[in-house]
């Protein structure tokens, strides 16, 4: 369990697995020649797909961890917030570089700007792509942890945005949203309901310095990287 | 220095070989295509007459002239039998291929015709085959509502011929087109992902249209499971879901039938489904589609009306509203 945990925070095994993934589905299959009859309709579909799956993750992380304060595992995936976070946003944004592609043009990629379809997608990438520009201690410092944190919520519209463009996109098909929305959407239930089960017992807590409070909330944003403190501060308002 | 470099160029190696010995590309490429009729041919013989079940009357076949596609490139073979949207056998392009070919042995080699007809059946389809007098090639272009092409070299027969065979009754105004229903050898159909058996209709003025054919085979072979072996429609002017595969019946009926994807999305695939560039897809232009077999940067080619196949089709829908009835 600890070098499972070593190898959860390890920041080298984190990238491995989110760029090497990325490097497995998405470049050798382009020289390997092994993306099928309609490699770019390929390269559109897996993008997408990693991308979305890759929001979902860092969306997780949040309710796991005031879920399991104390689990090692949760605290340790918990430092890669950042990086995963970074890169659903890159990987989104090699899923419109495919789709430019796939249009093939100036007039397809036009006309397909006149779906609703597209947009869903567009807006949640736009809300990514801000917070990813704002994911560095510059940002948290320039904006004060509190309207970071509001700016960082965003990312749950984003992935509203984003899950419903997904969705559409199946064809009727509901397999990845299944997958992905439902337990989402559980942690996030269990989460809110932890939170608004354990208030009447944070009574003391109002006696909190306002500088912890902002120093806690910030972690709970988008890539806010620094969990251990956050896993400390909620492990003494449980105490 | 000079005279080195002289002397360097006029080594023989003993793998030299002049030009003229060279077997033209051409040839080597036949060479692949003689092995794969004779070779595969051969060895398909001593196997194929205990596993497979697919249709084999007729073959070889030879092309009708009349739809020769003069000056189009076919969409290659194993193109054409690995990138396949069969939901029963999986909604990925590749998964038909690797997943109708492990213990499905296709649909009955049976054809039921039936509802209002003088002379409902069951029968084999070699035994259909001969009776319609044979197959023919005939090459289609194929335009998937995802916006996507391929042309493909068919073999089969028209469907007016089976309409002939059947001699409909006078209140028969659809066709309808029921797939196979097989759920213990295909996992999908154990779930509700579609409304199974995969249903399709045309009326019968479009069934009975010079270009509405039954394929049982392409490229000259009998259809691979993951075409719709061991016979499917196919209808060029509309988008390829309505050419539904492994049909198990034929019906004559006087209302419109419930069609799979018409119920399953009403507000994105319609009953007529006619290819046109002019009405879109609620998530993409229909003005534009990709040619399959084209590379990265090959980009997209129009789209046209009826697929192409307006003088032949046109008529059937004059004074309709193409917009309304998509």
């Amino acid at each position: 369990m600890k070098i499972l945990t070593r190898i959860a925070g390890s920041r080298l095994a984190a990238l491995s697995l989110i760029v090497g993934g990325g490097i497995y589905t998405l470049v050798i299959p382009v020289f390997a020649g092994t993306l099928g009859a309609n490699p770019l309709e390929a390269l559109l579909h897996r993008s997408g797909e990693i991308a979305i799956w890759t929001l979902g993750a860092v969306l997780s992380l949040t309710p796991l961890r005031v879920l399991f304060p104390g689990a090692q595992i949760v605290a340790a995936l918990n430092r890669h917030r950042r990086a995963i976070g970074v890169s659903a946003c890159v990987y989104g944004l090699l899923h419109v570089t495919a789709h430019v592609l796939y249009e093939g043009g100036w007039d397809g990629l036009l006309r397909s700007l006149s779906k609703p379809f597209i947009w869903y997608g567009l807006a949640g990438l736009s809300i990514l792509v801000a917070l990813t520009a704002t994911s560095n201690q510059f940002s948290i410092r320039k904006l004060g942890g509190r309207n970071w944190k509001g700016l960082h919520r965003l990312a749950y519209i984003a992935a509203a945005l984003l899950i419903y463009h997904q969705a559409i996109a199946g064809k009727g098909h509901w397999h990845i949203t299944r997958w992905l929305l439902f337990p989402l959407a559980a942690l996030q239930a269990a989460r809110i309901a932890k939170t608004l089960l354990a208030k009447p017992a944070r009574v003391p807590a109002t006696n909190q310095s306002p500088k912890r409070v902002a120093r806690k909330t910030i972690t709970s944003g988008f890539s806010a990287d620094t969990s251990m403190t956050a896993m400390k501060n909620t492990q003494q308002e449980i105490i | 220095m000079e005279r080195i470099n002289a002397k360097v160029k006029c080594i023989r190696r003993p793998w030299h070989l002049p030009d003229s010995a060279l077997t033209p590309e051409a040839h080597c490429y036949r060479r692949r295509e003689f092995l794969r009729v004779f070779g595969f041919g051969v060895a398909a013989s001593a196997i194929l007459p205990v596993t497979s079940r697919a249709a084999s009357a007729g073959f070889p076949d030879t092309l009708n002239p009349g739809y020769k596609l003069e000056g189009i490139k076919l969409t290659p073979e194993d193109l054409v039998t690995s990138y396949n949207n069969f939901y029963e056998w999986g909604t990925g392009k590749g998964e038909p291929k690797e997943q109708a070919n492990r213990s499905w042995k296709t649909a009955p080699r049976t054809l039921e015709i039936s509802g209002l007809c003088a002379n409902p059946r069951k029968i084999d389809i070699d035994q259909l085959v001969s009776l319609v007098g044979g197959i023919e090639r005939r090459n289609y272009r194929h335009r998937c509502v995802e916006a996507w092409s391929m042309v493909i070299p068919w073999d089969g027969f028209p469907l007016a011929k089976l309409i002939d065979l059947a001699q409909t009754k006078s209140e028969a105004n659809y066709v309808k087109f029921v797939s196979f229903f097989d759920p213990t050898n295909c996992p999908a159909q154990r779930t509700n992902e579609l409304l199974w058996p995969y249903t399709e209709a045309l009326t019968l003025a479009e069934a009975s249209n010079e270009l509405a054919f039954l394929a049982t085979g392409l490229y000259g072979k009998s259809l691979r499971n993951q075409n719709g072996a061991p016979i499917r429609l196919v209808v060029p002017w509309k988008y390829g879901f309505k050419s539904a595969k492994s049909l198990v019946k034929i019906e004559f009926v006087a209302e419109q039938p419930k069609t799979t994807w018409s119920e399953m999305a009403p507000g994105e695939y319609g009953f007529y489904a006619n290819v046109n560039p002019n009405v879109d897809h609620p998530r993409w232009s229909q003005k534009s589609e990709r040619v399959i077999g084209g590379g990265f940067f090959s980009g997209k080619q129009p789209t046209m009306i009826f697929n192409g196949y307006e003088k032949q089709v046109a008529h059937l829908y004059a004074g309709m509203d193409l917009r309304k009835n998509f």
